[in-house]
């Protein structure tokens, strides 16, 4: 309100304004505090009429039965390889593009950047139907080969924007004297540049990574059994069991807590990483 | 202004590349490997959209010219999912724009001291949208789901089983959206956030001298100031609800009676369930060409990304 009302007045605003804001934040850190801790209740705790809130007994059960039935501890490792994969491919291909489209401006750069963000725009179903019969034909359908080159299509062109934008806190200057001290330009991209956007390349890892992590319909497309992502296995174990929320809560915590964590600890990079993709480009 | 930071190096001739080569051969690999892993992906769409029957059928695939395309834009439910996209994405995105700015205005008159509660509030950013929708399917559960036992409790709901968020066919689209904007009011929250921060505070200041307050200080000044970051926002999440699969399909499969069906589980049903790879591609390649344009005129209009310094 006006700078003239009353100090007392001011301080009453002040606190119902934070006690607004707490409000807010608790109820919307609620639905992943229930997931955990529902996966931390005995199985029919989980599904007890009515629900709880608070576990009446904390035990890991729940865990120790999800990870114990069969292709979850395989669909982590295929997670990881999968996940793994699609960053390297992508990071191999951004460094280079996104240091070509910034440093140096042509109008190439411009289309692949237009470009990139087209794709990030296209429907997955899109790209994934077709996806079903080409990596059908090439041998690579239910590999976690075929599956990364999949996700390739979202990692990429957001690995491509993200770096481009990092590489704008660059100053030519660098490069140019790298190769004054005789340095070839590969070279000085590899040795001299990228130790400068280190902390944005990471960044850039870490969003291409998740972005593999957390994909689902490529997966649920282009893989049955043996290259089975963690998603699909937590979905499964929905519908092979009937409704079994108690080992699905606590896979569900165990795949996204990663993510979490991430999120909360790495928040200002990983901020600085959205809005540059986001709004600057 | 582009071409800023371009400045001719002595050694831009070095091994005969100029830099505008150089910078193509930096660029190719990353094009190619694209036009490859999306590009042919759409050709062959394209191609399968013109034929009929599946190739498990025993008379094989045969070339059927526009029938798909023809078959597509009279069938009341491709029309039917087309219209539940449309409305899906609208609920999703004026939730989270009225969400994220009441969210955004309340940590920004907080000011630097809201940082705890900021970061807490960006988790859900990087959970797997799956994971977020079978979430809120276990929470919307008629029976033992927490959010009507917790409206129950505070005396909202006289009964636990007074709301059948997912298989109520008339209100099953609004409770699919849940998710996706439990999962993204974050987003739209940082997006507006950052975009208050940049507005000069001498500025409100002087609006508030005369006399703006309120709703009216939000009208006249905040909102047309935050324009550009609003549309920005409405662009890259009204294209990532249009095209929204995994929160759908794990909480309803679409259904009941299709009510929650968007036009991505329409299609991947017709592929995996009717095995139709015909009309499947020919609905896809609807849908991506009307993504395309919609999208390219949205980011030549509003946005204009590199236009701007």
């Amino acid at each position: 309100m006006s700078r003239r009302t009353d100090p007392a007045r001011r301080r009453l605003r002040r606190a119902l304004l934070w006690l607004l804001a707490i409000a807010v934040v608790v109820a919307y850190a609620f639905p992943f505090l229930y997931l955990l801790l529902t996966s931390l209740k005995p199985a029919t705790e989980a599904i007890a009429v009515p629900p709880t809130v608070l576990p009446h007994r904390i035990t890991l059960d729940n865990y120790i039965t999800a990870v114990n039935r069969q292709g979850v501890r395989a669909s982590f490792i295929n997670s990881v390889t999968t996940a793994t994969l699609a960053t390297a491919i992508s990071l191999a291909l951004a460094i280079p593009a996104g240091w070509g489209i910034t440093r140096y401006r042509t109008r190439a750069g411009r289309i692949m950047l237009a470009g990139s963000l087209l794709v990030r725009m296209a429907p997955a179903v899109a790209i994934g139907v077709p996806l079903v019969g080409i990596l059908g034909a090439v041998h690579l359908i239910d590999t976690p080969t075929g599956l990364a080159l999949a996700q390739t299509t979202v990692a990429l062109p957001l690995s491509i924007w993200l770096l481009a934008s990092f590489f704008e806190s660059v100053p030519p200057e660098i490069e140019e004297a790298a190769l004054v001290d005789g340095c070839s330009r590969p070279r000085a991209l590899i040795s001299v540049i990228l130790p400068v956007v280190a902390g944005g390349t990471a960044v850039t890892a870490i969003f291409a990574f998740l972005a593999s992590w957390n994909e689902f319909l490529f997966a649920l497309l282009l893989t049955s059994i043996k290259a089975q992502t963690t998603p699909l296995a937590i979905a499964n174990l929905q519908s092979q069991f009937g409704l079994d929320w108690g080992p699905m809560t606590a896979l569900a915590a165990l795949y996204s807590l990663p993510a979490v964590v991430l999120t909360l600890l790495l928040q200002r990079r990983i901020v600085a990483g959205l809005s540059l993709g986001a709004v600057k480009g | 202004m582009l071409r800023g930071s371009a400045k001719s190096s002595p050694r831009r001739h070095r091994r005969g590349l100029s830099d505008s080569n150089y910078a193509l051969l930096l660029i190719a690999p990353a094009a190619l490997v694209l036009l490859a892993l999306v590009g042919w992906p759409l050709l062959k769409l394209l191609i399968d959209s013109l034929h009929t029957g599946s190739t498990f059928d025993a008379g094989g695939r045969r070339f059927g010219g526009l029938a798909n395309y023809q078959d597509l834009f009279t069938d009341a439910a491709v029309r039917a999912a087309g219209l539940r996209t449309l409305v899906y994405t609208v609920i999703v995105v004026v939730a989270e724009l009225g969400l994220g700015l009441a969210v955004a205005l309340l940590f920004y008159a907080l000011g630097p001291r809201s940082q705890i509660l900021r970061t807490v509030f960006l988790y859900p950013l990087m959970i797997a949208p799956l994971v977020a929708g079978l979430l809120w399917r276990f929470m919307l559960i008629d029976n033992f789901g927490i959010v009507n036992e917790l409206l129950t409790r505070v005396g909202i709901l006289r009964d636990a089983g007074d709301i059948a968020w997912l298989s109520n066919p008339h209100l099953v689209l609004f409770s699919v959206a849940i998710p996706d904007v439990w999962l993204t009011t974050s987003f739209m929250t940082l997006m507006i956030f950052a975009g208050l921060q940049s507005i000069p505070p001498e500025l409100l200041e002087s609006a508030r001298l005369d006399g703006a307050q309120g709703l009216r200080l939000l009208r006249t000044i905040i909102l047309p100031l935050l324009r550009p970051v609003i549309a920005v926002a409405l662009i890259i999440r009204g294209v990532d609800a249009a095209r929204a699969f995994d929160t759908i399909l794990i909480q309803t499969g679409g259904g009941p009676q299709s009510a929650s069906e968007t036009l991505s589980l329409h299609i991947y049903k017709t592929m995996v369930t009717y095995n139709d790879p015909g009309s499947a591609a020919a609905m896809s390649t609807v849908f991506m060409a009307v993504m395309m344009v919609v999208a390219l005129i949205a980011v030549m209009t509003l946005w204009r990304p590199g236009r701007e310094s």
